[in-house]
């Protein structure tokens, strides 16, 4: 235990002597949580998209006007006469209307009218949004003017729960923490473990008797504790720029985010005493790594889309259940009993993570150290 | 003067061909990110998990559920008896939505008043909930409840077609951006990483006492690497032609012409950092904090009108975005460089500038 708590020290001395990492350390978090906060929406609103009219009625410059009455979609600017090569090919607008001539004098006589619309089907999702929300606004433009013989006789009060205005700030920034949290302090004990083998002196710790557990779990408490005190500045800092406050129980989350944040260390250690000082393969597995955190665990689109093989990687991915123990401490709040499989889940990899660190580690200690192990 | 430079080409090839960890980084993580993303991202919403509170008990009660999870955007997975059990439900995540069916529903579809009922959506996730609730909508407008009755046609119908991706599959959206994304990382680690651990270990000064100019020396280091990242551009885009079905519509000489346009942005970008950094350390750090925004703000994942008027300014001067327009105008949309021509100004603009700054920064440094 003293070895242990003395090659921490020794650790974060290390760390604080290096001004640039140490200031790097903290304010790239910060930066990248500000930047992913205010910038990724994925709903999207005020789509530019062209209206061509040729009937120019007053029911169809109604109905050009209910299209922009929402904060939905915005008129393109573009020349020309063809919608397709003119706004749409060159990505000025994602949609074109095309009222028909007699658009009016049709929808007065009963007569059924047919509005063409072109999407862009490029962004996919998007496409599928501007259609519905076409659509509907169709429907509403139709039954505001009366031109509905029998409305639908089935109607939907719709509630949202948690987040009743939609925010999406509180969907983001609740993920931008799992990410964040995963990418620095894995990135920083990584480079700490290279740094050593770099240096060649892991031989001189081999050499002064310390053994395999006490080494790694006294690096591995170093860098968790410079994570907590990451943690604690960018949830603070994010809490305030956001405002997100506990929504339930902070414990679930107090005892989730230090595991995370171990499971994050020991998995920057193992990929530090794997890589052998080859620092392409450190590049390559973080380059994985921090790009599965960030797409295959949650953080943006919905777990339940990745397909059946891949599904089981995202299910090693301990960001994935981080990402729900935080959503749930700071919109949910439902506390323990909606999350209690995740926190054992994060136990469980970060265990995992500590076993194969462990078992490199100590044949690391018989390649590289000959007789100076344990 | 040409002979030197070909002599300083010559070593790097060698040297590059030699460091088989390097050829390993070009082609096993590119690959296995463009199988991963291309096949588990997808921003369709479906099989959102309903529960069904049911008071009525009749047949129109059941259609209406039955015509909610007809196109499997939801999927009926538990009948909870009473609202509050369904609450708990929605509360613990187990459901996704809830539907409340009141007990008069079948009195009032009878009596032909509008019968109303309750839906629940988890909004957490905010896009999602907000794509929903509105197939509930679309879903509800054209539900009869009695069978056979077809709902009338409204007096507009609109015809909707879906141009460039007419079956609208995701990893058409998908593989293009990703590619930018791949290219842009390993462009500017490989070459940061590169010269930093040149610069480290001395090397570089040791050809600088050559009679070589030190233009000559990073023009030798570069176009190697310019061959070898185009070479991952093409598998980039075997990958997505064999194994997405991914189109390539428009000139394919124009999209290799300004694939090796956006790789010089990329290197670039990797020189400056190593200029900035003095270990490979910093150099890994910094590297994932530049390329992190540029993805974030280049349209490759979240699309570029979302985001705040700030920021879509802002991503004008990210290359990343113009890429992968450029990239999304000639694989999909087919176009060439008359509606392209903005984006490939840009990058024709940042590449000579990224270079012409960087390289002399790194000169300076050195001598």
């Amino acid at each position: 235990m003293r070895r242990i708590l003395a090659q921490c020290r020794k650790e974060l001395l290390q760390f604080r002597r290096d001004r640039l990492t140490l200031g790097l350390a903290f304010l790239l978090p910060l930066l990248t949580l500000l930047i992913f906060g205010f910038a990724i929406r994925l709903e999207t609103k005020v789509i530019p998209i062209v209206v061509q009219d040729f009937d120019r009625s007053p029911l169809s410059a109604a109905y050009t006007d209910r299209l922009f009455a929402t904060d939905q979609f915005r008129p393109a600017r573009w020349r020309g006469d063809d919608p397709v090569a003119d706004a749409i090919d060159r990505g000025l607008a994602k949609a074109a209307v095309i009222i028909p001539p007699e658009f009016s004098r049709r929808l007065k006589a009963g007569q059924p009218v047919e509005v063409q619309v072109l999407v862009d089907g490029t962004d996919t999702n998007n496409a599928r949004v501007i259609r519905n929300s076409i659509q509907g606004t169709t429907a509403f433009f139709l039954s505001e003017k009366e031109l509905l013989k029998n409305p639908p006789p089935v109607q939907a009060l719709t509630r949202l729960w948690f987040n009743p205005g939609r925010k999406e700030s509180l969907y983001i920034v609740p993920g931008v923490y799992a990410v964040v949290l995963w990418i620095f302090p894995s990135l920083l004990a990584a480079i700490a473990m290279v740094k050593e083998k770099d240096k060649g002196t892991i031989l001189q710790v081999y050499a002064s008797g310390i053994r395999a557990p006490e080494l790694l779990l006294g690096k591995a408490l170093a860098y968790l504790l410079v994570g907590v005190s990451m943690a604690v500045v960018v949830m603070g800092l994010g809490g305030l720029i956001f405002q997100l406050g506990f929504a339930g129980d902070p414990t679930p989350l107090l005892v989730g985010t230090t595991l995370y944040l171990a499971a994050a260390v020991l998995f920057g250690l193992l990929l530090g005493v794997r890589s052998a000082n080859q620092n392409a393969a450190v590049q390559g597995v973080s380059l994985v790594g921090f790009l599965s955190a960030l797409l295959l665990s949650g953080f943006i689109y919905p777990l339940s889309n990745i397909p059946p093989p891949l599904s089981l990687v995202s299910a090693l991915i301990p960001a994935r259940y981080f990402i729900v123990i935080s959503r749930d401490a700071f919109v949910r709040g439902t506390g323990w009993a909606g999350v209690w499989l995740d926190v054992l889940m994060i136990l469980a990899l970060a265990a995992l993570l500590y076993l194969l660190t462990l078992r490199s580690l100590g044949s690391l200690q018989l390649a590289d150290g000959g007789g100076g192990g344990p | 003067m040409a002979s030197r430079l070909w002599a300083l080409l010559r070593k790097e090839v060698q040297q590059i061909l030699r460091d088989r960890q390097l050829i390993k980084l070009l082609i096993i993580p590119p690959t296995l990110q463009l199988l991963i993303y291309g096949f588990a991202l997808n921003p369709e919403v479906h099989n959102l998990k309903l529960g069904v509170v049911d008071y009525a008990q009749v047949a129109a009660s059941r259609e209406l559920v039955s015509a909610l999870t007809a196109n499997r955007i939801f999927l009926a997975s538990s009948y909870p008896r009473s609202e509050q059990e369904l609450a708990r439900q929605v509360e613990r995540g187990e459901l996704t939505a809830g539907l409340v069916i009141p007990p008069n529903f079948s009195k009032r579809l009878a009596t032909g008043d509008t019968a109303r009922v309750q839906v629940f959506i988890d909004g957490v996730d905010a896009n999602s909930a907000g794509i929903a609730s509105g197939y509930i909508q679309q879903i509800l407008r054209r539900f009869r409840p009695e069978a056979g009755v077809l709902p009338p046609t409204p007096p507009v119908r609109t015809q909707v077609r879906f141009l460039y991706n007419p079956g609208l599959t995701s990893s058409w959206f998908f593989v293009p951006g990703v590619i930018g994304l791949v290219l842009t990382l390993i462009a500017t680690l490989v070459s940061a990483v590169t010269l930093v651990r040149e610069k480290d270990s001395g090397t570089l000064e040791q050809l600088l006492m050559t009679p070589a100019g030190a233009w000559e020396i990073l023009l030798a280091k570069i176009l190697p690497l310019v061959v070898l990242l185009m070479g991952d551009v093409l598998l980039a885009l075997l990958l997505g032609r064999l194994v997405f079905g991914v189109p390539i519509r428009g000139d394919p000489l124009l999209l290799l012409a300004l694939s090796g346009l956006y790789l010089f942005v990329g290197i670039g970008v990797g020189i400056m950092l190593a200029t900035v950094c003095r270990s490979q350390q910093q150099v890994m750090l910094t590297a994932f904090f530049i390329t992190l925004p540029m993805v974030q703000t280049s349209g490759a994942i979240a699309p570029i009108e979302s985001m705040p008027a700030f920021f879509q300014a802002l991503s004008l001067l990210n290359p990343l975005r113009h890429y992968i327009a450029i990239l999304r105008g000639l694989l999909l949309k087919g176009v060439g460089l008359e509606a392209l021509w903005p984006h490939a100004l840009a990058l024709l603009v940042m590449a000579p500038l990224l270079m012409a700054i960087s390289v002399s920064r790194f000169r300076s440094q050195l001598s």
